[in-house]
């Protein structure tokens, strides 16, 4: 049999690789818990996901839109403490694993 | 969409599916940013079998600011103003955090109720009455739940008609009885007598001068 291929539609799907399993049964776990939106959403002063509405990691392991994150700790109420454990807030340098290297999404550097 | 809004919308949208907390959120007119939020009364306290409704407002920088929830069912507790409802609890104020959600705020409040904390109180006269006779505290927080939060009735308030004056104020029949057979009216010895907390161990330690003093001073 001989198929000549005519046309071909590649679909491609993304997620931030926020080192929490999404089939672990927590429904939180990939909502950022400041917007509730997902965190392949963007935070809702964006209008479009990806790069340039990146998550941002807590030396607490917390996640978080950065944008959602940066708003908060400018509040003087957040007396720069992470919103979940009211550590003081420390950008966590992201340690990538299981990456295939110039594959999938890239982490974005701690800002 | 506007953010705080679609964050609201959400949250009453996860209320509604979640039939284990019974947790209730109602629009109260037709904006979402003012609701009304209603709870049970935790089990083993005073407040068991009442259900407590709660005035929430949502404020334009929600979820960055905390929202602003009082009682609108009377609540005798050290930390609620047993006249208006205002609330002392820290994450109302400076200990917000924007994970918390209009649900797990009311929880807060569900074990506020368990818990009291009459050394940071909203009401400091409740917090006398808790401190110097916690039974009797009890017994006027059971009456409240009674009659304002429609839970079970008490010993006391079996077979009276009407709501029982003194025993919203935590007082003593005879105590009341006592004073006002002196010629003053019923109303303002209770008063004067909440005022003094005349309750408890604190009854022998507040002569009976001093009462007929505050008495003819209102």
């Amino acid at each position: 049999m001989k198929v000549i291929i005519k046309r071909w539609h590649a679909v491609a799907q993304w997620r931030w690789d926020t080192g929490v399993s999404s089939d672990d049964g927590d429904e939180e776990g990939d909502v950022c818990g400041i917007c509730r939106v997902p965190f392949e959403g963007c935070c809702p002063s964006c209008k479009v996901p990806g790069d340039d509405c990146p998550l941002i990691w807590g030396e607490c392991t917390h996640v978080f839109h950065m944008h959602c994150l940066l708003r908060w700790i400018g509040t003087a109420a957040s007396n720069q403490q992470c919103p979940m454990d009211r550590r003081p807030w420390v950008t966590a340098e992201r340690k990538v694993k299981n990456l295939v290297p110039g594959a999938g999404a890239a982490a974005p550097s701690a800002s | 969409m506007d953010a705080r809004l679609r964050r609201v919308n959400k949250e009453i949208a996860d209320c509604k599916n979640d039939k284990t907390s019974n947790i209730t959120l109602d629009l109260v007119d037709n904006s979402p940013f003012h609701l009304k939020g209603s709870f049970p009364g935790p089990e083993d306290t005073p407040y068991q079998g009442g259900i407590f409704e709660v005035d929430i407002l949502i404020p334009d920088a929600y979820p960055f600011q905390p929202v602003k929830m009082k009682f609108t069912t009377k609540v005798y507790h050290p930390n609620v103003s047993s006249a208006s409802g205002a609330i002392c609890l820290d994450i109302l104020k400076d200990a917000w955090s924007p994970v918390l959600t209009l649900k797990s705020t009311l929880i807060s409040l569900q074990s506020l109720l368990c818990s009291p904390e009459p050394n940071d109180p909203q009401d400091a006269e409740v917090a006398k009455h808790y401190t110097t006779s916690k039974g009797s505290f009890e017994e006027t927080a059971r009456y409240w739940t009674h009659i304002y939060a429609g839970g079970p009735g008490t010993k006391q308030s079996k077979g009276s008609a009407g709501r029982d004056e003194v025993a919203i104020a935590g007082l003593e029949q005879a105590h009341v009885d006592q004073f006002e057979s002196l010629g003053f009216p019923r109303n303002k010895v209770i008063d004067v007598l909440r005022r003094l907390n005349y309750r408890g161990a604190n009854v022998a330690q507040i002569p009976e001068d001093r009462i007929v003093e505050e008495l003819l001073k209102v």
